[in-house]
């Protein structure tokens, strides 16, 4: 690292919010929007955690891909333990919550099922967490000499524009994405129902038709070996 | 008092998602991407301390293990990492991939009745380039980068359309297979049943005839 750079690491260090050069290599951060897709056992409650700032908001958009019934129970809990929502055997909900300070703990619930296991997604959209500036701040970065900032200017927004669109087509396509799972797994279930119960089927028939003859049969078999 | 603060909070996440775990509990998340791309996954943890009742960064000998499997459950990672680690790869096949956590924590089940809190973050495709580094590489100005940024994040787009392009494939086949062999099913169960019907029948006229009865 270049002397300034550690000057400004050194000089940035006492700054609670690392949105910089040094935060972005080092301070751990998470992205704006994150999704995740994980398996939950039966009888089994899973509940994570989302650290939040004061008004700024959070939607969280949940879905069951797979499992007898797709259905979970989801709730949310503010950071001071009181109870915002409940959705009791839903198969897919999106919430927003408008935040304050703390921690906010939202969980899955598959206590009610003894056998079958759920496959949840779940998606984390936040909004407005960061107070101060725009953090792609690359501006340190590039090099060159802008002329003309005047139409840069309107040159930029139309690309934060296009931008933020593009982020908006990523999000429906990952929702997309997740229904599109679920209805994929409804249809290899049906696939797979379909081909047992025919085996089984053809092996009933088979089996009573036989049972049949031979119990008619028996009916008639020579009486005299019983009468003496 | 106030420099430990700082230092916290320079080191710890801003709005990170966590959860808790057993020392010995494995979790797993399942991501599902295209081929050829990036997935990068960080994650931070904490050990419960009982005597202070809270969560301290865990000690420097309590790492985690990564395991991420391929959607042909391949193993196409497999390492330990510190109690902070960074890990990384790209994915070849497209499909669901497997990522799974557990600690490495050498006690059996029964006794190890620690908690640990793991921050986790998983970003996929576009989000893991790094442009400050691009932009340092090629040269660019303000505007070049953010128009390569645009570009990088409609790449990603097309690859997950192509993506679901290849799924609703398979997706259809598995429909249209399922369709057939109902309707194959049914037609053969007829002609099983009639066929049965008629052997029953012929089977026992013969052996009453035989029997004198008829």
């Amino acid at each position: 690292m270049t002397p300034v750079r550690r000057f400004l690491c050194a000089w940035l260090v006492s700054l609670p919010l690392a949105w910089d050069s040094c935060g972005v290599q080092a301070a751990f951060s998470q992205a704006m929007d994150s999704d995740f897709t994980l398996n939950l056992p039966a009888g089994r409650k899973e509940c994570f955690y989302q650290t939040m700032k004061r008004d700024a908001s959070m939607e969280i958009e949940y879905q069951v891909l797979d499992g007898a019934g797709l259905d979970v129970d989801f709730s949310i809990f503010s950071p001071s333990g009181q109870l915002l929502f409940n959705d009791q055997r839903k198969s897919d909900g999106v919430h927003t919550v408008e935040t304050e300070d703390g921690d906010y703990m939202f969980c899955f619930d598959n206590t009610f099922s003894t056998v079958s296991d759920k496959l949840v997604f779940f998606e984390l959209i936040l909004d407005n967490m960061d107070t101060d500036e725009d953090p792609e701040n690359w501006k340190e970065y590039v090099h060159g000499i802008d002329t003309l900032d005047m139409k840069l200017e309107d040159i930029m927004d139309t690309i934060n524009n296009v931008k933020a669109r593009l982020s908006k087509s990523v999000q429906i396509q990952t929702l997309l994405r997740a229904f599109e799972a679920r209805d994929r797994n409804i249809q290899e279930s049906n696939f797979e129902r379909v081909n047992f119960w025919s085996v089984v089927n053809l092996v009933v028939m088979v089996m009573v038709s036989g049972v049949q003859v031979y119990l008619v049969r028996s009916l008639f078999e020579d009486k005299k070996k019983i009468r003496t | 008092m106030l420099a430990s603060f700082l230092l916290l909070s320079w080191i710890s996440s801003i709005s990170a998602l966590y959860f808790h775990i057993g020392e010995t509990e494995k979790k797993c998340f399942i991501e599902e991407i295209p081929d050829e791309t990036m997935v990068i996954g960080k994650y931070r943890t904490q050990l419960w301390d009982k005597q202070s009742g809270s969560f301290l960064p865990a000690t420097p000998g309590l790492g985690m293990h990564v395991e991420i499997k391929d959607p042909d459950t391949k193993i196409i990672l497999s390492r330990q990492y510190g109690s902070d680690g960074r890990f990384t790869f790209t994915s070849h096949t497209p499909g669901e991939h497997q990522i799974c956590l557990h600690s490495n924590s050498t006690k059996m089940a029964l006794f190890a009745g620690g908690k640990l809190r793991v921050h986790l973050d998983i970003q996929v495709g576009e989000h893991t380039n790094n442009y400050p580094e691009i932009a340092a590489k090629d040269k660019l100005t303000e505007l070049q980068l953010r128009v390569r940024q645009l570009l990088d994040q409609v790449e990603q787009i097309q690859k997950e359309q192509n993506y679901q392009r290849y799924r609703e494939e398979r997706f259809r086949m598995t429909s249209e297979s399922t369709n057939q062999r109902v309707l194959w099913w049914s037609i053969t169960q007829t002609l099983i049943l009639i066929i049965t019907g008629i052997w029953q029948m012929k089977h026992l006229k013969s052996f009453f005839e035989a029997k004198k009865l008829v």
